[in-house]
């Protein structure tokens, strides 16, 4: 075909020369029907989405803020405070736009499906809740819907991907293509992953999932009512939800326990139960979720930023580079984490800092800072490997920047690792965060915000009564995500594994005659 | 393409004798800094040679020999110790930052292993057009129209453009790899045993399609190959390298038909003959090379070498007990490299070092049976006591003192050996001593 390649033809093939923009103008129908979908899907919880948005932005000019405030801080403490100025600012309005985008009506909100009511007589119908259906019902019928749509969502991000590759690529293989198709029939990293969507689900949705919400039930019970129909009097009456919980303990004995799945006497459901002191676990735990699951994401982020930047440089540039890496590796790891945490908790108390995610910010910090040197130890080889390869020279031999160069060259190959042993090692930070809050005394997550570590402490007494639930749900919930990440782990590292890529001769049968 | 070429001002192919790549002196080093270190590995330990614009000049050598490391030191992908590199009459071993980024343009590099020299998460596309985007050839559409028209030129189509080298076998791997080091149109491009690591089917159109490719693109090239039947195709000159330095240069056939250099004899003898009739005398080099961490002080190849010159009290012995003593020297040389442990270095103090008894087994091997003279047997026992109580040093300076002669203690000269200024690195091109004709011709007579 080569030899025969006319002029025209050439030009032909230049002409197909096109961005993605031309290729999808050229056939518009895959891409027009897969967006209306997903524009539709985004407008039902156009609200939330926005105000997720602004969170993030939100997080990032707090945690940007804290980080010059504290170098600022060291040389002019008046200069420090000016920042602290600018960043409330900053936040403050940040803060309002969110309570606008939070004011949107969505799908899946507490007010499109409310739960929570009363009881108008002994058997009689229930007042202010969804289509007045009993509050167990409403509450199921929600948090379905919030997985319904969370699965579709993640359905159709996956579809979106299929249908580029079949409709808009350029290339009709990639070796990305080999390790999607070897997840397909890889039924632990489908667990893995699979957990890892119900948990994120479980975090990002977290205020929409739990019967009631942290304010009212958690945060500050003796500043909201409740009505209910109280059974003696026969009357509907209203009573403050720090009084309620008061009377719903969970303590093991006799009359004071509210188990999973049933109504404590104020008329409210308690999928998990409550806690000891009266709260609705539930609500608690996928609370606990979002923390646990934003404070490890945070630290393993700055842990793998640093691992990646320093496994990256010390296999480019080799000795006295990596002899610098590996003593501030050895350094960091000598430093005993806990008396490292007790530290920085007793040296930033009263800080602002230390409010920031309710004490997670703070914690995200640490972790991530003393953590790299595990996972730059697990990418280092794989860097390491790469950096011998040919290409490094080639790359070298045309002048390619380092910087490009290691991007470009190394990073994809070293990525994955940091995936498989990142997944693995957030496990670690999550048992780590609960082990902290189960501790208490000043560290882990300021109480009350809810946190895992803190209910298997409350619950640890009552284990063997009836009120199991409060330490052994939380447990399951640490036991059953860690396990998940690291069959994530386990399934990309499986996915990516030369060893079990097969029928190579076939892709160089297929590539062409040439040669 | 042709067109850009003008417009750089290259030189007519057909002008011989204009120096391309001049190198003076060239020594590259690895490690050895410092006060406790090992001494350095001697990669290339002082060559010089020159490239005329236009040709291709073999490099070759055994595993090992340095040829891979002087090649890539002429694209500046290793720094020089030592000694010049002159392209085009600038010092490129001085270039640094923009210079270097620049100059790069000129000299390009092939690799040996097409499995490795393509990053495969990057498209054929990306891969042959990187070093178009480092040096911002053009607009972004010239550069694709660019590696396009390479893809052609090294025969492959443009529509692999957006393929995977997963999607591809060695020979075509090889094939974009030489279009990448096309793509900066280069005059001078290293092609590091190219076609060594292909199937013998694949390996001559890859070479026709690199001659092919020099004419259109008036390429230099600099072509290592790990045996001499490689390159005498493809080459013009061909440099003969052992143990970091260059044993002899010149041009192709002449080196062939009439090898001046020990070495070069030993290299070609071992090229099998085609034809099973004709007779051919084979030189089978005893031992292996010295490290290069620890070369002899005097011509490298004195460990192996079949012509080595003799000191006058030993002229008579027979080959096999020459060869024997060689052989039992190389053994003490090895042992003085190693290091011995405190436990063992106080045993020898007190006289009780035991650890290296085994060489006596040595002895008996290589000598036992072979009628050795008594004074050179009472010599080698002597070596050995020394080696026995833990002092190889000493055996070695022993052993030295009485066998060595000019090839052991004096480097030689290259000695212009033919009009065509073919270059040879031997004692015996001297008038002093008989050519390495004569005592190769002798041996086989003999036999
Ligand atoms: S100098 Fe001596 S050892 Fe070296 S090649 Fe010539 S004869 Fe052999």
């Amino acid at each position: 075909m080569c030899a025969t390649l006319t002029d025209t033809a050439r030009d032909r093939e230049r002409q197909d020369e096109t961005t993605l923009r031309e290729r999808i103008a050229a056939n518009p129908e895959p891409a027009i029907a897969w967006s209306l979908v997903a524009v539709a899907l985004i407008g039902l919880e156009f609200g939330a989405f926005i105000a997720g948005l602004l969170l993030v932005v939100d997080s990032a000019v707090i945690a940007v803020t804290a980080l010059i405030e504290v170098t600022v801080g060291l040389v002019s403490p008046s200069a420090s405070e000016s920042i602290v100025g600018i960043q409330q600012a900053a936040s403050g309005t940040l803060d309002g736009f969110r309570s606008t985008a939070n004011s949107l009506p969505t799908l899946l909100s507490r007010e499109t499906i409310p739960n929570q009511g009363y009881k108008t007589g002994p058997n009689g119908p229930w007042e202010n809740t969804f289509l007045g259906l009993e509050p167990a019902v409403a509450w199921a019928i929600r948090a379905a819907l919030v997985y319904a749509y969370a699965a579709f969502v993640s359905f159709w991000a996956f579809r979106g991907w299929k249908i580029f590759r079949a409709n808009y690529r350029q290339s009709d293989w990639t070796p990305r293509d080999d390790v999607i198709d070897r997840l397909d029939g890889h039924r632990w990293a489908q667990f893995g992953i699979i957990v890892v969507l119900i948990f994120t689900t479980m975090a990002l949705f977290a205020p929409a999932l739990g019967p009631t919400t942290v304010e009212q039930n958690i945060q500050s019970p003796y500043s909201h009512e409740l009505q209910y129909f109280d059974a003696e009097d026969g009357e509907v009456r209203t009573a403050l939800v720090g009084d309620a919980n008061f009377n719903s303990k969970s303590k093991g004995n006799g009359e004071q326990n509210v188990g999973p799945m049933t109504y404590d006497d104020f008329g409210r459901f308690h999928p998990f139960g409550t806690l000891t002191n009266g709260r609705d676990l539930f609500t608690f735990a996928v609370m606990g979720a979002r923390i646990s699951l934003t404070v490890s994401a945070l630290s393993m982020a700055i842990a793998g930023l640093i691992a990646i930047v320093m496994s990256l440089a010390s296999a480019y540039y080799k000795g006295i580079v990596d002899l610098a890496a590996i003593l501030s590796a050895d350094g960091i790891t000598s430093i005993p984490q806990l008396l490292l945490l007790l530290m920085v908790a007793m040296a930033f108390q009263g800080h602002w800092l230390s409010d920031v995610f309710n004490g997670g910010f703070l914690l995200a910090l640490v972790f991530g800072f003393t953590g790299w040197p595990g996972l730059w130890r697990a990418v280092r080889g794989p860097a390491l490997q790469v950096s011998e390869e040919e290409w490094i020279d080639a790359a070298r031999s045309f002048g390619q920047r380092p910087s490009v160069t290691m991007r470009k060259h190394m990073l994809p190959y070293v990525l994955p690792y940091l995936l498989i042993y990142g997944s693995m090692a957030v496990g670690g930070i999550i048992i780590a965060l609960s082990a902290l809050s189960f501790i208490g005394s000043g560290l882990g997550i300021n109480p009350p915000t809810p946190a895992w570590g803190r209910a298997i402490s409350m619950g640890r007494e009552y284990v063997s009564t009836q009120s199991w639930h409060i330490a052994l749900i939380p447990g399951v919930l640490i036991v059953v995500l860690v396990t998940g990440l690291n069959a994530f782990g386990d399934g990309i590292r499986d996915a990516i594994d030369p060893e079990s890529e097969g029928g190579a001769e076939e892709e160089a049968a297929a590539g062409g005659t040439a040669g | 393409m042709s067109e850009m070429t003008q417009q750089r001002g290259r030189a007519d192919p057909a002008v011989v004798g204009e120096t391309l790549v001049e190198v003076k002196g060239l020594k590259k080093y690895y490690g050895g800094q410092g006060v406790l270190a090992d001494p350095p590995v001697k990669a290339v330990d002082g060559v010089d040679f020159t490239i005329q614009r236009g040709e291709t000049l073999g490099l070759v050598g055994e595993s090992g020999c340095g040829k891979t490391t002087l090649g890539r030191t002429l694209v500046q992908l290793e720094t020089a110790t030592e000694g010049s590199v002159e392209f085009d009459g600038t010092d490129i071993t001085e270039l640094t930052g923009k210079q270097l980024k620049q100059w790069r343009r000129n000299a390009q590099i092939v690799f040996q292993d097409p499995e490795s020299s393509l990053n495969d998460r990057m498209t054929i596309g990306e891969i042959v057009r990187e070093p178009l985007d480092v040096h911002e050839v053009g607009s972004p559409r010239d550069r694709r129209d660019k590696v396009k028209d390479l893809l052609a030129s090294v025969g492959l189509q443009p529509e692999h453009y957006y393929r995977y080298p997963h999607q591809f076998s060695g020979g075509q791997r090889q094939r974009i790899g030489i279009a990448r080091a096309l793509a900066l149109e280069p005059e001078f491009v290293v092609l590091d045993e190219p076609v060594s690591a292909l199937d013998t089917s694949v390996q001559a159109k890859i070479l026709n399609l690199l001659e092919d490719l020099q004419e259109e693109y008036d390429l230099t090239y600099l072509f290592i190959a790990h045996d001499l039947a490689a390159v005498r195709h493809i080459c013009d000159r061909v440099a003969v390298m052992y143990l970091g330095k260059i044993m002899e240069i010149g041009l192709t056939e002449e080196l062939y038909t009439d090898p001046a250099n020990p070495y070069t004899h030993s290299l070609l003898s071992a090229i099998p003959e085609p034809d099973p009739t004709v007779e051919k005398e084979r030189i089978t080099l005893p031992g292996t090379p010295p490290s290069p961490r620890d070369p002899p002080e005097g011509c490298q190849f004195t460990t192996r070498c079949p012509a080595k010159i003799r000191p006058e009290t030993h002229e008579q012995l027979d080959a096999e007990t020459w060869n024997a003593i060689e052989r039992f020297r190389e053994v003490i040389r090895e042992r003085s490299r190693i290091d011995l442990s405190i436990r063992n270095r106080i045993r020898r103090r007190v006289g009780r070092f035991s650890k290296y008894d085994d060489i006596d087994e040595t002895v008996a091997d290589l000598f036992d049976g072979t009628g050795v003279s008594e004074e050179v047997m009472a010599h080698v026992e002597q070596a050995a006591d020394h080696v026995k109580d833990g002092y190889p040093n000493r055996a070695r300076e022993y052993m030295g003192e009485e066998f060595d002669s000019v090839c052991d203690t004096t480097r030689p000269d290259l000695y212009t050996v033919s009009p065509t200024n073919r270059l040879s690195y031997c004692h015996r091109h001297t008038d002093e001593y008989e050519s390495v004709d004569s005592v190769l011709g002798r041996q086989s007579d003999g036999e």
